[in-house]
Order: C-alpha cells, then sequence, then structure tokens
C-alpha cells in the first residue's frame, strides 16, 4: 500500500499545481494544457483506484475527444494566442469566493462522511467486463437511450450550424 | 473468458416498452421518410408524427386494463400507474403541441421534418422519465428530453432572440445537470447504489441526515429546480420563453416542465426519506416560486413574457405539495398529479389562443389583444375561459386544482402548512390581477391598430384549441374525472 500512497501523493501534487495554474495562467493555450495535466492525473487517481474502466475513458473523452475540441475551439475562433491581459474577468474575487466556500462545503462534508474509513484490501475490483456486463444488462435502457440522444443531437446541430 | 459466459441476456418486458418503443419507431420513420422523399415529405411530416403520438397511446391503454405493476431491472424501471397517467399525458401534450406547431413552422419556412424528429425524442425522454426508478436512467431521460428543447428554442435560426433563448436555456440546463451529477455521483457514493429504492433503504440505514447525505439530496433537487423554473434557479425561462418559437415555449412550459415534476414526485415519493431535509427546502423553493413569479408577472406588458411568469408561479403551486411529502404522502402526490393534468391543459390552451392572435397582429405585446371580443369573440371566450381556469375560477378547471393543494395543505395540519396556505392564498389573489389585465383588454380596449379583419383559425390550431378547452371545462364541471386519475396515479413499491 506505500507504494500506492507515495503515487497518490505525487500525483494529487501535480493535479493541484496545474489546476492552480490553469485558471492564473495569462496564456489560453496553456491555460488548455494544464488542464490536460489535471484531467490525467485524475486518470493516474482512477487506475490506482483500481478503476481501469473509468481511467481509460477519462482519457479517451477528456483528454482525446474535450481537450481536442478546446484547441480547436481557440484555433478557429481566433482567440488571441499568446499573452492575453484579459483573460481575467472583473468578477474573479466573487467567483474565487464561491468556488472557496463550495469547496469548503464538499470537503467537511466529504471529510465528516467518509474521514475515518479505510481502504481494505481484497475488496471487489470492477473489471472493463464487468461493467460492459452491466451496460447491456441493467443499464440496457439509458444505453439504447443515449444512442438515440446522439441521433437527434447530430440532426439538431446540422439543422442549426448550416448556412441557409 | 469467464466473464463472457456469465453474462445472462436481460429479460426484456416488450409489452411495458411498447410506448417508447412506439415512439421510437416513429420518430425513425419520421427520419426516413425525410430522408427518401425529402421536399415532399413535409406535407405528412406533422400528420405523421400526431399519428404516431396517438399510436402510443394504445400500448398505455392495453398496460392500464392488463394493470398488473411490471418492474424491470430490479426496479430500476417501473411501468406502474403513475407512470402509464404521465405518460399518457405526455402523449396528449405532445400530440397538442403537434397540432400548435403545423401552421408556425410551415409559415416561417423553418426546418420541418426535423423539428418533429426532435419533438418526438424530446417526448421519448419524458415517456422515459416516467419510468425511471434509478439515478443513471433518471439523468439520461433528462439529457434525453432536454438536449432535443435546447435545440428547438433556437429553431427560429433567423431571429437573435431565438439563439439568445436557446443559448440561455442550453447554458444554465448544462449547469444545472453538472450540480445534478454532482450531488447523484455524492448519493452513490454514499448508498452504494443508484436505484431509488436501495437508496431509500440504505439512506434509512444511515439515519438520514448526514451533512453529505444533505448536500447530495439538495444538489439533485436544485437541478432538477432549475428544469421546473423554480426561484431562485428561474432567470433562463423569461427571455427563453420570449426568444423561442411560441410552440416551443408551450413545449417548455408544459411538457418539460411536468418532466421535472415527475422527476421530483419520484426522487421524493421513493428515494429521499429524509423529510426534515427537503420539506423545508421545498417550503421555501414554493413559496419564493410563487410569490417572485407573480409579482414580476404584474409588471409584464408582453404576453408570452406574462404567461412565461405565471407559468413559473404555477410551478411554485405544483411545488406545494412537495413541503407536506412527509405528513400527507398520499394527498400531496395527489395535488400535484392532478394539478400537472389541469395545468398542462389550460396553459396549452392559453398559448394556442396567443399563437392564433399573433398570426395576425404578428406582436406580442399586450396591447395586441386589445378589443378581441369584438372581432374574434370565440377566441375572447376561449381565453377568458383559460385565464380563469389558470386564475383558479370555477367553473373552469383550474379551481380544483387549487381545491387539491389546499386538501394536501390541510390533511398535513400544523403551523408550517398553515403558512404556506396562506402564501398560497395571497398569490392566487395577486396572480388574478395580470391575468384581469389581460381579460380587461380583450374586452374593454379599443381594437389594436383599429385592424378589424378577423381571425383565421386553421384546423389544426383551431382543434388543439377545441381540445384543451374541452379538458379544461370537463375538469373544471367534473372534478372527479381528472381526481379519478389523481387517485390511481400511485407509485408502485414494488422493490422497496
Amino acid at each position: 500500500m506505500v507504494a500506492q500512497n507515495i503515487a497518490f501523493g505525487i500525483i494529487s501534487g501535480i493535479v493541484v499545481f496545474s489546476a492552480l495554474r490553469m485558471v492564473t495562467t495569462r496564456n489560453i493555450v496553456h491555460s488548455a494544457l494544464f488542464l490536460v495535466a489535471v484531467l490525467a492525473g485524475l486518470s493516474g487517481q482512477y487506475v490506482l483506484l483500481a478503476a481501469e474502466f473509468v481511467a481509460t475513458t477519462q482519457v479517451l473523452v477528456y483528454i482525446g475527444a474535450v481537450m481536442v475540441l478546446f484547441l480547436f475551439g481557440i484555433m478557429l475562433t481566433k482567440a488571441p494566442i499568446g499573452k492575453s491581459m484579459e483573460m481575467t474577468g472583473t468578477q474573479w474575487p466573487i467567483a474565487a469566493g464561491v468556488a472557496l466556500m463550495l469547496g469548503a462545503v464538499i470537503l467537511y462534508s466529504l471529510i465528516d462522511q467518509f474521514g475515518s474509513d479505510r481502504l481494505t484490501e481484497g475488496g471487489k475490483i470492477y473489471r472493463t467486463a464487468d461493467v460492459g456486463d452491466e451496460v447491456f444488462s441493467t443499464y440496457i435502457i439509458p444505453f439504447e437511450a443515449i444512442s438515440v440522444l446522439l441521433l437527434a443531437a447530430l440532426i439538431g446541430a446540422i439543422v442549426l450550424a448550416r448556412k441557409d | 473468458m469467464e466473464a463472457l459466459l456469465a453474462f445472462t441476456r436481460p429479460p426484456l418486458d416488450w409489452h411495458a416498452l411498447a410506448p417508447e418503443l412506439t415512439l421510437l419507431a416513429v420518430g425513425t420513420i419520421l427520419t426516413l421518410v425525410d430522408i427518401i422523399w425529402d421536399e415532399k415529405s413535409k406535407q405528412v411530416m406533422p400528420t405523421l408524427a400526431g399519428v404516431g403520438l396517438l399510436a402510443g397511446l394504445v400500448p398505455i391503454l392495453t398496460l392500464a386494463l392488463d394493470g398488473t405493476d411490471r418492474a424491470m431491472f430490479g426496479g430500476a424501471y417501473m411501468v406502474d400507474d403513475f407512470a402509464l397517467v404521465m405518460k399518457a399525458l405526455f402523449l396528449i401534450v405532445g400530440y397538442i403541441i403537434v397540432l400548435m406547431s403545423v401552421d408556425y413552422i410551415r409559415d416561417g419556412d423553418y426546418y420541418e421534418n426535423e423539428y418533429y424528429t426532435l419533438m418526438l425524442t424530446s417526448l421519448l425522454g419524458m415517456l422515459m422519465m416516467a419510468s425511471s426508478r434509478d439515478l443513471i436512467s433518471v439523468f439520461v431521460a433528462l439529457e434525453l428530453l432536454s438536449i432535443p428543447a435546447y435545440m428547438m428554442a433556437a429553431w427560429r435560426k433567423g431571429g437573435r432572440r431565438s439563439n439568445e433563448a436557446g443559448l440561455k436555456y442550453y447554458l444554465m440546463g448544462v449547469f444545472a445537470s453538472a450540480i445534478m451529477l454532482y450531488g447523484m455521483s455524492l448519493i452513490y457514493g454514499l448508498t452504494g447504489s443508484t436505484s431509488f429504492s436501495s437508496i431509500a433503504s440504505a439512506m434509512a440505514l444511515n439515519d438520514g441526515v448526514t451533512a453529505m447525505s444533505i448536500l447530495g439530496v439538495l444538489f439533485v433537487l436544485i437541478g432538477f429546480a432549475f428544469k421546473v423554473s423554480a426561484v431562485p434557479f428561474h432567470n433562463w425561462a423569461p427571455d427563453t420563453y420570449e426568444g423561442a418559437p411560441t410552440p416551443v415555449t408551450a413545449f417548455l412550459a408544459v411538457a418539460s416542465k411536468a418532466a421535472g415534476m415527475v422527476a421530483l414526485i419520484q426522487l421524493v415519493f421513493v428515494a429521499f426519506d429524509n423529510h426534515e431535509v427537503i420539506q423545508p427546502f421545498f417550503w421555501l423553493i414554493a413559496a419564493l416560486t410563487m410569490t417572485v413569479g407573480n409579482l414580476i408577472a404584474l409588471r409584464q406588458t408582453n404576453i408570452v413574457r406574462l404567461l412565461a411568469y405565471s407559468g413559473i408561479a404555477q410551478g411554485g403551486f405544483m411545488l406545494v405539495p412537495f413541503a407536506v411529502a412527509g405528513q400527507a404522502s398520499e394527498r400531496a402526490l395527489q395535488a400535484i398529479v392532478i394539478y400537472l393534468i389541469i395545468y398542462a391543459f389550460m396553459n396549452l390552451g392559453a398559448f394556442s389562443v396567443v399563437l392564433a392572435v399573433s398570426r395576425k397582429t404578428r406582436s406580442g405585446e399586450l396591447e395586441s389583444f386589445g378589443g378581441l371580443f369584438q372581432y374574434a369573440p370565440g377566441l375572447a371566450v376561449a381565453m377568458t375561459i383559460f385565464l380563469a381556469a389558470l386564475a383558479g375560477i370555477p367553473p373552469a378547471g383550474g379551481w380544483f386544482a387549487k381545491f387539491g393543494l389546499f386538501r394536501a395543505l390541510l390533511d398535513a395540519g400544523g403551523a408550517w402548512a398553515a403558512t404556506l396556505g396562506v402564501v398560497v392564498a395571497i398569490n392566487t389573489v395577486i396572480a388574478f390581477a395580470y391575468y384581469a389585465r389581460v381579460l380587461g383588454q380583450m374586452w374593454f380596449q379599443p381594437i389594436h391598430e383599429g385592424d378589424e379583419r378577423p381571425i383565421k383559425l386553421t384546423s389544426a390550431l383551431g382543434s388543439a384549441l377545441v381540445i384543451a378547452l374541452v379538458a379544461t371545462m370537463a375538469f373544471g364541471i367534473l372534478p372527479g374525472l381528472v381526481g379519478h386519475f389523481g387517485e390511481v396515479a400511485v407509485l408502485s413499491t414494488l422493490g422497496r
């Protein structure tokens, strides 16, 4: 367990540092890349928790799809690449205050609930195969519904985005 | 390898899923017809969609006659009487909205075929919502009904207002979803299950109230409070309602709000048993929603905005029974279901009249209703009935809805319920003030811009109006009719 704890500490440090840099950096591309670091770090934490499926999905969906979308968005909207001073809105102290308060409340409730729990060895590990079985049995209706949703989103997006 | 062999095919109850499958099939047919016939298909699209929605009622009827509660996946997907009543309501509301949309979408030269496909998809999500007793199903159903609605709100692509409507709705909706998902993850972490019945028993074991259970429950409820535009989570609603195409506004104000309420009902009455947290929360947002919605509605000069704020206030009335969900659970549930059914018809009726009038006047301002009685007496009388229903004046349907509220509050008893009753009473009076302003315009003001041409009702819009009118009057004169559905709509306790 010691190795895991050390790895957890190192990854946590990277994640927290990257998250802070993400909101403080003045370069939007750097900001996006720091977000990649945050998401990759979280994926590492999932691996440590033996949640392989979540870890892979995290990489595929967030780093693979969402971040590429972000970078394309920055590129195509001709946002100023490089140093720009106006990235921080004028209301940032309020936002920071709200974030701090929310963080405190969530932190308190999590510590209150799970603060004394200890991870035990030999707990059940859910493999990707188990997740697959669940998706195609217990959650088959939501799973099918999502495919309908994607089709509808595609149709609607084409209608809204195309030039008349 | 052994994992592969371990998989067993889930038992599916096809009869229980028939309404959803019908809707899915019709949606697929619409898409195919659109692809194959292209421009020619425009004529048949609304008919197909309407017939499809009515066809969905058939399996609901057979399921209702069969009468057994059907549970799938260990109670994650339930087809009980409550689900059937709500599904039937969604399908009928969908049908009326298709009728309202036909001419609006055709005249405006908007994308027609895709519009109906998206609406059917959204309705499919609502049907799913009525049966979902599981956090994952509820979330997917919510997204399935919301995402097409975001896009429908922006359907008038050329209009800046419509773009604003879609964007605001989308951003606030996504924000709410994020909050709700976080709450769901907390609840899952706490109870180790996503199914409502297991959540209820796990929470009872944990003595209900810990900081995290409060946070999780509140986050999930707040997510749905956005959906039903409860104050203080309402600020997207007026702009979205005003900017969206009017039939879509009716869809959002009635169907989408009903779906949010259905989700809240299932969460409060099945999953979350810690009423000492839930009841004060609902007391507060119900009182706020009614009061703020009504007070702002008083100052509106645009009829759609007025109906938007009135809709917010009506949503507040619907939230009232949740505040007594612990003491009078049966009555409270009945009151909400009855309110939902009556609200759907009277509000759709009011929107149909607004559509009919604005087709001629090309205006959404309150003055455009000036002197309506002189050149379109039928519409003026219909609007009077709908507004009387919304205000709760007998014999139009609304009074019975309000009566149900008071009955639930009386059943619960106690100082808090009594205070809330007073708030409801005061708000009923305030609401009457602005409904009366519309009435005054129609009956006593001079004709808008002196334009006395009569209003030609198209057959589709006329049918929508007649259905809403008949239902509103029938519910008022024979309240037993809707009361019956209220009593029938019992949540199944299977799997608890």
